[in-house]
């Protein structure tokens, strides 16, 4: 059924354990993962209580809290995974992309373990390990068509065999979950506040019909902040008419635009390039909605559809392990001088 | 974590120590007191690329197995936030990894230590029985420094005077000169460490009392590793996991939100 499954078993060493640290923004992550997909352990430490009274993420905060909890989250890590630090064989971490002082702590506790084990190194792609997330709950078909969705990125990415991104459509301007963060303000909503806005909007009964943004015909692009401005004005025609919004009927309307736009660009890519699976990740794969219409297209044309665990799809060090074993296998190491890269292209790390 | 080893109070101590909280990375292996080896760099701002390699060369060149060593200390700011992190998080990780006791150092004392090591060795100095201030400062922008001050004396007294923090330079040399113009047992001040932008606030601050010298001075991680060799033999360690930066200031973010609080 697919010739390139799982291959771990040819690896050179045979059964292997990877540690692998993930601090690119607001959560301070160690897993221990057995052969690439098996989670021993998936430690997550989230921030967001703290920068919530902030109304967003503060990235030198986001730095002092990764220091604060790192020995923590790596013993933690090993504890729970049942595992003592001379059954680890290579170090992964996120290199980028993410936030350069965030990052920074994370690669340079990964360096600190891999030389004080004396192991290798596998600088990993975030985004990558948002897509082969996917491989810690299936096989992946290839060539398979990935739709990220997180609060920093939104991209399509075709992934033509195993460990080769191509990233065929990007936002050009806010992420998803940027625009659901910023539209949940405007509807009053505490940050983090796109689980609001999908629950809202889940729950409606009316719609207010709001643009959709295709771009140009041929374009695999997206473009968010046109349908957040309309949002603000729809709010600002009420208020002028001395009427209340209708917070609800604008959430569904904001939520019918990103989902038709976001799943209506992920089918068609997946048409004109073959795909054999569909594979949806990124902190924005938690959003019903989404998963929902997604779910029903790709089940109309007979595509295969992977959606990891909410777990798995907020930032998390298991989904860096996974995209860290395409490395491992092929035995593409980092040297001990491995850069933080707060913009990283996930094309120049393919495999 | 398993029991570190009891050390003896006259057996000997060798100890990694390094520090990334100023331009320079610096990092030593210092035994019993003594400096074996050392390497300073200023070739890359970004300390975390070379730092790991740097140790991994430092401890091989000199035959230093991560089982002779008994100690890490690092210098725990205060200085560049980014900086700081860095050694920090490196410290707390190896110790970790390798369960080892960890000291941590100010920075400011490290530099004022080094500096004081240093001009006893140069003819710049002038023996003396009475009492000398080092004033380590390291530039912390608009006008600031982060600073403190410690005493020493020929015959090997060494001492703060004043806590880690930040200050107006202009201020702070005018405080220090006006102290010491007063306390007859001074018998030198020396601003010492990261002086380019600061000089004239300082030499302002002279009046016709004590006389206020300067030496540039970069970050040596011998006196890091003097500094923990001490603690390390009083039986100091910290605690690995809730080990941080000493940043001496709150993030902006947090002193803005501690303001509104309180209604400023
Ligand atoms: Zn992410």
């Amino acid at each position: 059924m697919n010739e390139q499954r799982d291959t771990s078993a040819d690896s050179p060493k045979g059964d292997y354990v990877l540690l692998a640290i993930e601090t690119s923004c607001d959560e301070t992550s160690v897993a221990v993962v057995r052969n690439g997909r098996e989670i021993l352990s998936n430690v997550i430490s989230s921030q967001i209580e703290t920068h919530k009274q902030f109304g967003g993420v503060v990235p030198e905060i986001a730095s002092r809290k990764h220091v604060e909890s790192i020995t923590i989250i790596l013993e933690e890590a090993l504890r729970e995974a049942n595992t003592s630090l001379e059954d680890i064989d290579a170090v992964a971490v996120t290199q980028g992309p993410g936030l350069i002082g965030a990052l920074l702590v994370g690669v340079v506790a990964a360096k600190s373990v891999a030389l004080a084990l004396d192991v290798p190194l596998i600088g990993t792609h975030h985004i990558a390990g948002h897509i082969y997330a996917n491989h810690l709950i299936g096989d992946i078909v290839y060539p398979a068509i990935a739709l990220v969705v997180s609060g920093g990125h939104t991209e399509i990415v075709l992934l033509e065999s195993e460990g080769k991104f191509r990233i065929i459509g990007r936002t050009r301007d806010d992420a998803v979950g940027e625009a659901y963060d910023k539209v949940a303000r405007a509807l009053q909503f505490p940050y983090p506040g796109g689980p609001y806005v999908d629950k809202l909007a889940q729950e409606a009964t009316e719609e207010v019909v709001l643009p959709r943004s295709w771009l140009e015909p041929d374009s695999y692009d997206f473009s968010f902040s046109g349908l957040k401005s309309a949002v603000l004005s729809e709010i600002n025609r009420s208020r002028m008419k001395g009427e209340s919004p209708d917070f609800s009927a604008l959430a569904r309307g904001f939520q019918q635009s990103v989902i038709d736009v976001v799943t209506g660009k992920a089918i068609k890519a997946a048409k004109e390039f073959g795909a054999r699976q569909m594979l949806l990740c990124g902190g924005v794969a938690a959003n019903r909605g989404l998963r929902e219409r997604l779910s029903s297209l790709c089940e109309e044309m007979g595509l295969p559809l992977l959606i990891p665990p909410n777990k798995l799809c907020t930032d998390n060090a298991a989904m860096i392990a996974a995209a860290a074993d395409l490395k491992w296998r092929r035995g593409q190491f980092s040297s001990l001088d491995l850069k933080a890269e707060p913009i990283l292209s996930l094309e120049d790390w393919s495999v | 974590m398993k029991a570190v080893e009891k050390k003896n109070e006259d057996s000997a101590v060798t100890v990694l120590s390094f520090d990334t909280s100023t331009a320079a990375f610096a990092a030593a292996i210092v035994r019993n007191g003594e400096r074996m080896d050392s390497t300073v760099s200023f070739t890359e701002r970004n300390h975390s690329v070379r730092i790991l390699s740097e140790i991994k060369d430092l401890l091989s060149r000199n035959g230093i197995q991560s089982k002779d060593l008994d100690a890490i200390a690092v210098g725990q700011g205060p200085g560049s936030y980014t900086g700081v992190r860095i050694a920090v998080t490196v410290a707390k990780t190896l110790a970790w990894t390798w369960n080892k006791p960890l000291v941590g150092v100010s920075s400011l004392e490290s530099l004022a230590l080094g500096a004081w090591n240093s001009l006893q060795k140069s003819d710049e100095y002038m023996a003396d029985e009475r009492k000398i201030w080092i004033v380590p400062v390291m530039d912390a922008r608009r006008g600031q420094v982060y600073t403190s001050r410690y005493e020493a004396t020929t015959s090997g007294e060494w001492s703060r005077i004043d806590s880690d923090g930040i200050r107006l330079i202009a201020d702070w040399a005018k405080r220090i000169e006006e102290e010491a113009t007063t306390d007859s047992q001074v018998a030198e001040v020396w601003f010492v460490g990261d002086l380019a932008v600061h000089q004239s606030a300082i030499e302002l601050a002279e009046q016709s009392g004590a006389r206020l010298r300067t030496m540039s001075f970069d970050m040596d991680a011998e006196a890091v590793g003097q500094l923990g060799e001490i603690r390390f033999r009083q039986g100091e360690r910290a605690d690995i996991h809730t080990f941080v930066p000493n940043y001496t200031q709150l993030a902006e973010a947090e002193a803005k939100l501690l303001a509104a609080s309180r209604g400023e």
